[in-house]
């Protein structure tokens, strides 16, 4: 019996640029978890990288007859969340947020609960704040290389670097980040 | 191998996704020197520490909103064709130019009517009465049909009253520069683009003449439809129009046209 061949996320979105909108419902599917923990992950704002998500989905679809034959999704996906966080923030600075109050009770507080403050030395914490002192464009490296199972040929593409440079930058982030930590763990054993 | 080398290439032995084959080197290295297995092991605590961050979740109001904009999206694609959206964004222009592009195209009419009036009378040749008379008859027919069509063809006329014009113009046997110059109008200024594609399909016939082809160029450059645009460089590339050439050249560069009109500019271009 013939089973059904899963197709790919390419096939889906060159499916999409012809007009096949649906086909987009199933990359969603298959990737806003990932794109919204990048996100939350690279931003530390919830609220913010569910938006940005929202963003870049949208963006997919006025702008799929940009999409390239020969290209990959994931690389093209990451590329306009960078876009859209960088704009997001932009305009952000640019004036007040203006947000509906009826609005609140959809978003999850983003402060730590008063029982993650007590745990403040387990590790987990510790990392995430060491992920959160990092510098942007390191963090940003260290994402799509550790939590996205991007190639370095497909993170160079999405920060427009060469694969050689995309692969220093990751090592140099994560030793950064273990300095971090390491310091970190000190002074919350001291 | 130098700690320095070998530490540079930890990266590699800590991603299994990317482990080469020369990573035996460094892991000789390794399994023999204890600063450079400390530093080993302080990444891998690291990393490992790093991938068992839990995954952050979305609120359900992603998915909701993505839905949604994906149902307005579709029943925007079912309501409004391609092109639209950028016809709509140059109607104010339209409004600018096409003043401007109805004086030059009554420039062009007069220049084709001077050509015309200029030729050596047919009339003129001897010819029995019964001739003259079917002579004038049909010019009188052909007179009529000019100023049937010119009538028909102002916009308050409907679209469909409009193509009626146009399709009754190829009931004309010899071209009349009067008719011409309606069709070339109708080609740039008419709002509806199954009318202004008719003009075009009827001028076809007389592609050979100079004042049409210059008239199709002239409508080319601010026909905002990718349709008609596709349909004009198709028009142009196969009267084989040198005039032409410059506007495909920069048609087939400007990234702000639809694709399917840049890739026919530049199949014209070939064609020339």
């Amino acid at each position: 019996m013939a089973t059904a061949v899963p197709q790919t996320d390419h096939d889906l979105m060159l499916a999409v640029r012809e007009g096949e909108l649906d086909a987009l419902g199933e990359l969603f599917e298959r990737h806003h978890g990932r794109l919204y923990g990048y996100l939350t992950r690279s931003t530390g704002d919830r609220l913010a990288s569910e938006d940005i998500a929202q963003t870049v989905f949208q963006r997919m679809l006025k702008y799929r007859h940009t999409y390239r034959t020969d290209g990959s999704f994931t690389a093209w996906m990451y590329h306009l969340a960078r876009r859209c966080a960088a704009d997001y923030f932009r305009k952000k600075q640019a004036g007040p947020a203006n947000m509906d109050p009826a609005d609140l009770q959809d978003y999850a507080d983003d402060r730590p609960h008063a029982g993650e403050h007590a745990a403040a030395s387990d590790d987990q914490a510790l990392l995430q704040r060491a992920l959160n002192q990092l510098a942007h464009a390191d963090r940003e490296v260290l994402l799509l290389s550790r939590f996205q199972e991007l190639s370095f040929a497909e993170i160079s593409s999405i920060l427009e670097c060469s694969v050689g440079a995309a692969k220093v930058r990751a090592h140099r982030a994560v030793r950064t980040l273990r300095d971090l930590y390491f310091q970190l763990q000190k002074e919350t054993t001291v | 191998m130098k700690c320095t080398a070998a530490q540079h290439r930890f990266s590699e032995l800590l991603d299994s996704r990317h482990e080469s084959p020369a990573s035996g080197d460094v892991r000789a290295h390794l399994a023999a020197c204890p600063d450079c297995q400390k530093e080993f092991a302080a990444l891998k605590h690291t990393l490992t520490a790093l991938d068992a961050l839990p995954a952050p979740t979305p609120g359900p109001r992603l998915r909701a909103n993505f839905y949604a904009l994906l149902a307005a999206e579709k029943n925007s694609a079912a309501k409004v064709p391609r092109g639209e959206h950028r016809r709509q964004r140059l109607t104010t222009w339209r409004w600018i130019l096409a003043p401007l592009a109805a004086c030059g195209l009554l420039v062009l009419g007069f220049l084709a009517g001077q050509r015309q009036a200029s030729l050596p009378p047919q009339t003129a040749r001897p010819a029995a009465e019964a001739t003259r008379q079917e002579l004038a008859e049909l010019r009188q027919k052909v007179d009529r049909m000019g100023q049937l069509v010119g009538y028909s063809l102002q916009p308050q006329h409907s679209a469909g009253q409009r193509l009626q014009s146009i399709f009754a113009t190829h009931t004309l046997q010899a071209p009349d520069p009067r008719v011409i110059a309606q069709l070339i109008n109708a080609l740039a200024l008419d709002p509806s683009v199954n009318v202004r594609l008719a003009a075009l399909e009827t001028l076809y016939v007389y592609a050979d003449q100079d004042t049409v082809r210059a008239g199709v160029l002239a409508a080319l450059v601010r026909e905002p439809n990718p349709l008609v645009q596709v349909s004009m460089i198709d028009f142009l590339a196969a009267a084989r129009d040198p005039e032409a050439a410059q506007a495909f050249a920069t048609i087939s560069r400007d990234e702000q046209l639809d694709r399917a009109v840049r890739d026919a500019a530049r199949r014209a271009l070939v064609q020339l």
